[in-house]
């Protein structure tokens, strides 16, 4: 009990003094999630939405297929990717490997899926009348496609929350095409993950903290986007 | 004419749910589209609002043929807007969703919050403007839904089954709405309804429709029974109970409907070879431009039509036991499940 207390207690004091190199860490997790997160939203809205709203054949296979990739483990992602990035892969001239970039690539890879089923199971559940209304009021094509988008945006806002807590606590990836260079590529996760290996659990139990708070802030944004817009 | 169509005809999955030989509509004019549940009404409506495309045929709008191209349909629509029959508002405030349609038509703001004003003033909703319209009671709804369509300035509205889902207060102050927005604006406006007495208080010409198809009346008193036959007459057997003559060589199961005219009251029943009698109790009144309507419950609902005059020599009422004759004569086959034999 000691243990876990005293481990908490240090942790909660590396918080507070703010160590440069646990700021560090949060300021890598964080860009390179919110990039992934931005790519990815950026893809599987518009890709969501079309699925959606269009019948075409095949539409089951895309959607079954989405749905197995939901489950696509992230190191099956991180050896994927490592294939063409690394020196004998076939995009291995861009010297990807070991960077951020690598990384944001298989985040991207492992959450354009959650995204787009998200937003297709949103857009599906908006009512049908609402195309109709504004079509009827005198909307065009793209004027009818935001409002529909407007009426699910909470559907798809919180897919896209769910995407970044889905890369930002994820492991794989970050370790096996970022490679946990410090100060570089090192994340929270990847991080916490060296530091259980050598037995130090003070910075390890600071970033969950860190980790935890950040889903319970973003869970508190997504409430309070929600309750403003309820109107 | 403003609307005008040739062999329209709408299928989903081949099953043909409105087949329309011709139909002419005319300018500044109020027009009830009447037919029960299924008859085609909602779809013929969502056609001539330009947001369905029919199947096969030709549709003129104000003598012009109709391009169902999605760049010809967007202008069309700017002049011809559809209030639906239960109208959907936009998760915003009551005035963001009476604004939509004048943005979509690019009016300048200080414009748009005019029209917005006056468009909830017509129809009593000023004070709700800053409302979450999610807040809105369904007439309330469907009077927002009224205010949204009349800021897009149309030429046509077209209200389907408006009073629906509303109250009896409503009712009346969406029925005004309606003669109002006609008589002032010179809008012309087509309703559909499967209320006749909506129908013959708001429209000056009346259509109707039964299973897709136009009729030159409406259909009452439909009935699905087997024909079978007693005493070498034909009768359609409603529920096993009820015996409706009916002069058929068909067989199997039809489709009828009793015109309403042709059901009298009797005083003293004497079956006859034609007529059948049957004991029911008056379960409804209405008067409608010198006609009474009344419903009996004969074991099934029985809508009775009749003079005023004539309804009054027999002194009766709600609640009151009547015998009501059927004859074969006002009994129309309207479908068959199986060929002639």
């Amino acid at each position: 009990m000691d243990f876990f207390v005293d481990s908490f207690l240090s942790s909660l004091i590396l918080i507070r003094t703010v160590d440069p190199a646990l700021l560090n860490i949060v300021y890598v997790s964080l860009k390179v999630s919110l990039l992934s997160t931005l790519i990815a939203g950026a893809v599987g809205i518009p890709f969501g939405f079309v699925v959606a709203v269009t019948e075409f054949a095949g539409k089951r296979a895309v959607i079954t297929l989405l749905n197995t990739l939901l489950a696509l483990p992230t190191v099956v992602i991180g050896l994927f990717v490592y294939m063409f990035i690394s020196r004998r892969g076939i995009f291995g001239v861009f010297d990807l490997l070991y960077t951020q970039k690598a990384m944001i690539i298989g985040q991207v890879i492992l959450i354009v899926p959650v995204v787009t089923t998200f937003t297709i199971t949103a857009i599906s559940r908006i009512d049908t009348r609402y195309r109709r209304t504004a079509m009827t009021l005198g909307a065009d094509r793209i004027q009818t496609a935001m409002v529909i988008l407007r009426e699910a945006r909470f559907g798809i806002v919180a897919s896209v929350v769910a995407a970044f807590g889905r890369v930002i606590s994820e492991v794989g990836i970050s370790m096996m095409l970022g490679g946990n260079a410090k100060g570089f590529t090192r994340t929270m996760t990847t991080a916490m993950a060296l530091e259980y290996d050598k037995g130090e659990f003070v910075l390890a139990v600071a970033l969950g903290i860190i980790l935890m708070s950040i889903s319970l802030v973003m869970n508190i944004l997504l409430n309070y986007f929600q309750g403003r817009t309820a109107v | 004419m403003l609307y005008s169509a040739r062999n329209l005809k709408k299928t989903y999955n081949g099953r043909t749910v409105l087949d329309i030989p011709e139909l002419s509509i005319e300018k500044e004019k109020i027009y009830a589209l009447l037919g029960p549940n299924g008859s085609g009404k909602t779809t013929l409506l969502h056609i001539l609002s330009f947001i369905l495309t029919p199947s096969t045929g030709a549709l003129f709008y104000n003598d012009k043929p109709v391009q169902f191209l999605e760049k010809a349909l967007q202008l069309l629509r700017k002049e011809v807007v559809l209030v639906d029959q239960h109208p959907i508002l936009f998760s915003t405030s009551v005035h963001k969703n009476v604004e939509f349609g004048l943005k979509m038509r690019d009016i300048a703001k200080k414009d748009r919050r005019r029209i917005t004003e006056e468009s909830l003033d017509l129809v009593g909703m000023r004070d709700f403007e800053w409302a979450a319209a999610a807040h809105l009671s369904g007439g309330e709804t469907q009077r927002v839904a009224i205010a949204r369509a009349l800021a897009c300035r149309p030429k046509v509205i077209l209200f389907d089954e408006p009073t629906a889902s509303v109250d009896v207060e409503n009712q009346i102050a969406i029925e005004n709405i309606i003669q109002s927005i006609h008589r002032e604006r010179k809008i012309s406006v087509i309703v559909c309804t499967h209320n006749m007495l909506q129908a013959s208080k708001l429209a000056e010409e009346t259509l109707f429709l039964f299973e897709g198809r136009p009729t030159s009346s409406i259909y009452e008193n439909i009935f699905g029974g087997k024909v079978i036959m007693k005493g070498g007459r034909s009768y359609c057997a409603i529920d096993d109970k009820f015996l409706i003559p009916v002069k058929t060589d068909q067989t199997g199961f039809i489709k009828i409907s009793i015109h309403p005219k042709s059901i009298k009251f009797a005083s003293s029943p004497k079956n006859d070879a034609s007529s059948v009698f049957y004991d029911g109790r008056i379960s409804q009144l209405s008067e409608e431009k010198g006609w009474i309507r009344i419903l009996v419950n004969i074991g099934i609902p029985l809508s009775v039509f009749m003079k005023k005059k004539e309804f009054d020599l027999f002194g009766t009422g709600i609640g009151q036991n009547v015998t009501v004759k059927c004859s074969d004569y006002g009994v129309e086959i309207i479908g068959s499940e199986t060929m002639p034999g």
